[in-house]
């Protein structure tokens, strides 16, 4: 939706636009993709676009899963949401970008009370181009986005955009590291260990086989955060058992203790737990 | 209700080792993610598991990634029963002792994989199968399958002018794999701890077909708040949306048994995916639900007062995280 709107406000701003989603595997947190492609000209093109201009990341974490960056275009620019400066950033090796971020994480909380950050981002990418004008993107993200959702939530989300226009921080992002990529790894199958899908292993720095996933830090998703309260927990061992990522450690005198670098927020731990020893704190905390 | 103050006894003596790790991409509350996680968990080392085509695969297992510590395969959708039953065979050539498990979704074990489950059951083989059960095809975007229960929407159910939601009763598919004779057959929610650890336990220690159907909460799905997925599955059970029982060696046994009927709204007022549901509708799911309350408990109940509540919706999101993006 975010980049529909983006693409009527190039519409409104003069210029030929189009918008399409990328279709793949529908899970809230499973990376996603959606394209815009604005010309001064009629559009003639229905591909995906593989050589951007402009790359706008709603999660930081992706650089470490994805090549985010891959085919962006000399002289392309980024928006990222990250509480970062685009200084200390980490982009993967070879590349250099003018770049904006902006928390917009936070922002979208501020003002849509939901960690729905597409509305923020198209705000801090009017930072780094000059096709389309910041008050051009309101109007048509209210208007979408009224549309849809409500006269109030059309609001929001366009104060959200514009929030997140003015707090946002332009400067250059690098990467120096090589991100190694999983998916470049494919044994043949006689290189398998019969029994076995996938030996363990690390290949150029990449965790791969059974229970490599560990290496996902999914706690990157979380935008509450449980709060354990250690002198009123029976130890029950009902959290412990119920969350969906194995985030909650028991330890040996089956008291909990929480691994903030899984734990996705979800609240489940402080939903059943029968003496209310654990609350959700809005935002991201460790503790 | 459980007693509130004492620890759960069935939990004690599960292992704190995971077999399914974190890093997993499932959403946030994901009531798949806790169940597979459990049973892997209670099945232990000696394990070896199968999922077809579901969001299971996609989020635990992207080759070469895995979030499982055990043996993992995936190959086709409709083929669970096949695949553990070839499983099973390869593992006893080797002389390997494992449990030969394989966890599929309702669309893979209601509809399109129900002639290999069939087919494994009969021939009595050696395997645990599990029916992740979230109503409806999920992975692919919320279809529709023959779990979805009455006025459930989906996206090919939509909630329109004419018809609201789903028009069919969840079938039984519990009922049907029983009727095979085969060794063990338990009904699993997320919400009863200890009746979990006991049926997964039994169905690790016997041998022969055994098969587990847990309802697990989907939250965009469902439409629900991603903190309730439990709550949740406790509500469907002391309404008759889900019930608790085992059949072992033909002999069926309720494990669990509410005190009364709480009326369905308590459970559907939760859950975005009912939202539409129309007064009339209420009554014949309810009317529906006290038939099947009184075949499984062997009692009548009176019809408890249903109260459709509304929720107010705020900015519009209504719980559906993908409905922003
Ligand atoms: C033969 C075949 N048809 C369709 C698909 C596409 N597909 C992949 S996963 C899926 C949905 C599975 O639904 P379910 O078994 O309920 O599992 P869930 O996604 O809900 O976990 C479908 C239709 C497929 N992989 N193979
Ligand atoms: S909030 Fe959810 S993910 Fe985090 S510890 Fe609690 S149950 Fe686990
Ligand atoms: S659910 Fe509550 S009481 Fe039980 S172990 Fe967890 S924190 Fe302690
Ligand atoms: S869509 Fe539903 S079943 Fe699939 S990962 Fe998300 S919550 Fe779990
Ligand atoms: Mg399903």
């Amino acid at each position: 939706m975010a980049a529909q709107a983006l693409a009527d406000a190039a519409v409104r701003a003069g210029h030929h636009a189009q918008a399409f989603p990328y279709f793949g595997a529908e899970r809230r947190g499973a990376p996603v993709q959606a394209f815009a492609r604005i010309d001064s000209r009629k559009i003639r093109v229905k591909s995906q676009v593989y050589e951007p201009d402009l790359v706008v990341v709603l999660d930081a974490s992706l650089f470490e899963l994805e090549p985010v960056t891959e085919g962006l275009k000399e002289g392309g620019r980024l928006a990222v949401n990250t509480p970062l400066r685009p200084e200390e950033l980490e982009i993967g090796e070879g590349t250099e970008a003018v770049t904006a971020t902006a928390d917009a994480t936070a922002i979208a909380l501020q003002t849509l009370k939901v960690p729905i950050v597409n509305t923020a981002m198209l705000g801090v990418l009017c930072r780094v181009q000059d096709l389309v004008p910041i008050e051009t993107v309101m109007e048509a993200v209210q208007e979408r986005f009224g549309e849809k959702l409500g006269a109030i939530a059309g609001r929001a989300n366009a104060s959200s955009a514009w929030k997140a226009y003015d707090g946002a921080v332009v400067g250059v992002a690098s990467g120096k590291r090589r991100i190694a990529r999983a998916k470049e790894w494919r044994p043949a199958w006689h290189e398998m260990p019969a029994g076995t899908s996938l030996p363990s292993a690390t290949i150029d720095g990449v965790e791969v086989g059974p229970g490599s996933a560990r290496t996902n830090l999914t706690g990157e998703w979380r935008w509450s955060t449980p709060f354990y309260k250690k002198d009123r927990c029976i130890r029950c061992l009902r959290c412990w058992w119920s969350c969906p990522d194995a985030a909650i450690d028991r330890l040996d005198d089956d008291y909990m203790r929480w691994n903030f670098d899984y734990c996705k927020g979800c609240g489940i731990c402080a939903d059943i737990c029968p003496v209310s020893a654990i609350d959700m704190i809005k935002g991201v905390h460790r503790w | 209700m459980t007693s509130v103050r004492s620890p759960v006894a069935g939990l004690r003596n599960v292992s704190r080792e995971d077999m399914l790790v974190h890093g997993h991409g499932a959403c946030p509350g994901c009531g798949y993610a806790v169940t597979a996680r459990n049973i892997a968990k209670v099945l232990g080392p000696q394990t070896v598991v199968y999922v077809p085509a579901s969001c299971l695969t996609v989020f635990s297992a992207t080759y070469p990634k895995s979030a499982w510590r055990i043996p993992f395969l995936y190959t086709a959708f409709e083929n669970t029963g096949a695949i553990i039953t070839g499983l099973k065979a390869a593992y006893r050539r080797r002389g390997i002792e494992a449990n030969v498990v394989g966890m599929a979704g309702d669309g893979g074990s209601f509809d399109i994989g129900l002639q290999a489950l069939s087919g494994a059951a009969e021939r009595n083989e050696d395997v645990i199968y599990v029916c992740l059960d979230n109503e409806a095809y999920m992975n692919t975007g919320i279809q529709r399958s023959s779990a979805t229960p009455f006025g459930a929407w989906t996206t090919t159910t939509p909630a329109g002018l004419e018809i609201q939601g789903n028009r069919r009763f969840k079938k039984d598919l519990a009922a049907i794999v029983a009727q095979h004779d085969v060794p063990y057959v338990a009904t699993l929610s997320v919400a009863h701890f200890t009746d979990f650890v006991k049926k997964v336990e039994k169905a690790k220690s016997m041998s022969g077909f055994r098969f587990l159907h847990c309802l697990t909460p989907c939250i965009p799905g469902w439409r629900i708040e991603p903190s309730r997925g439990v709550s949740i599955d406790r509500l469907a059970v002391e309404t008759g949306m889900w019930t608790l029982y085992e059949v072992e060696h033909g002999v069926p046994r309720v494990t669990y048994r509410p005190r009364k009927m709480l009326p369905v709204t308590e459970y559907l007022g939760l859950q975005g995916r009912f939202k539409h549901i129309s007064e009339e509708d209420v009554r014949t799911l309810q009317s529906w639900l006290c038939r099947k309350w009184k075949a499984h408990y062997g009692e009548e109940v009176e019809e408890p007062p249903c109260v459709i509540a509304r929720k107010d919706e705020g900015l519009g999101h209504d719980g559906d995280p993908l409905h922003g993006l």
